[in-house]
């Protein structure tokens, strides 16, 4: 994976085949959340993976945590707009959730879209470069509740104790450290995606003192 | 954007006290700080500078008022703010 340089018209980042078919999709699980139809359903499902399920084996669990109603991952994409105040709270949910729901969908969907040809560049016009930071967000933020990464401590935390992880994997002793495997899989396509969006960011903000 | 602060101004002077309301945007942990102080200059039109400022207050100090008016632009505001994926709420302003 390589993060995000300026290309012409916009800005390009490099993305193996297993890399492009995990975040796109992860990216279609998030729309499925705030419930888009399921993406990939008019055309091939994008950059098919090979012969083990590994890639996806983690995906699963996130799927039917996300088909909670209650699943605090939602709140964290369309927030409680006023703790204190239900019925400001209710209102402000009624007239604005639809719109920020397809919003958040259709910025979703286009990530899905240019990451389902097999073509390793991931091209980012500047039309849609805060419309892909921003979708990158949403994600972040549900592999963020899924991870409950709740202080900038238990953030700053994460790098650590993944790498620890993946350390006690690769020695046998993950099962003495009682280490999750599935964690360590979120954990690493949330620092993935952090870094693209920091690399997005970069470029961004590529004219600024 | 310009215009954005403008009618904050305006709607505060304009209405009564207890009709003024403020958009918060709080911590959180996901967020880069570059991404937010990029949300806050091209949303509200602040300089670069002041929204490092605003960025660093609400990072250290877990929240900052990023505007004031009308409970109607304030849900705009807080909209806007919740499609960038930050974290924010309206109230009457003094609460």
């Amino acid at each position: 994976m390589k993060g995000f340089v300026p290309h012409p018209g916009g800005a390009v980042a490099h993305l193996d085949a297993d890399e492009r078919a995990v975040i796109a999709r992860v990216v279609a699980d998030v729309a499925l959340l705030l419930g888009s139809e399921p993406f990939g359903m008019e055309r091939d499902e994008p950059a098919t993976v090979s012969d083990d399920d590994d890639l996806f084996r983690y995906l699963q669990s996130l799927e039917s945590a996300l088909s909670d109603p209650d699943d605090p991952a939602v709140l964290r994409v369309l927030p409680n707009a006023a703790p204190d105040d239900r019925e400001v709270a209710a209102e402000f949910r009624r007239l604005t959730e639809p719109e920020l729901r397809a919003t958040k969908v259709a910025r979703l969907r286009a990530i899905w879209e240019a990451l389902s040809h097999d073509d390793p560049d991931w091209v980012v016009t500047d039309d849609a470069a805060v419309s892909t930071a921003s979708a990158l967000t949403d994600v972040r933020l549900v592999l963020a509740s899924r991870l409950g990464l709740e202080t900038d401590d238990d953030a700053s935390a994460l790098p650590d104790e993944i790498d620890l992880a993946r350390h006690a994997m690769d020695t046998g002793a993950a099962e003495d450290l009682a280490v999750d495997p599935e964690r360590v899989w979120l954990g690493m396509l949330y620092q993935a995606l952090t870094w693209l969006q920091e690399s997005l960011m970069a470029y961004l903000t590529r004219d600024d003192d | 954007m310009s215009t954005q602060h403008e009618y904050s101004r305006d709607s505060a002077v304009a209405v009564r006290t207890d009709d003024v309301w403020v958009t918060i945007v709080w911590n959180d942990p996901v967020n880069l700080m570059s991404y937010v102080t990029y949300v806050l200059q091209s949303y509200f039109g602040f300089s670069r500078t002041e929204a490092q400022r605003r960025m660093r207050e609400i990072h250290e100090r877990g929240k900052s008022v990023v505007s004031t008016g009308g409970r109607e632009h304030m849900e705009v505001d807080v909209q806007a703010m919740h499609s960038y994926g930050l974290w924010a709420t309206l109230q009457r302003s003094g609460v």
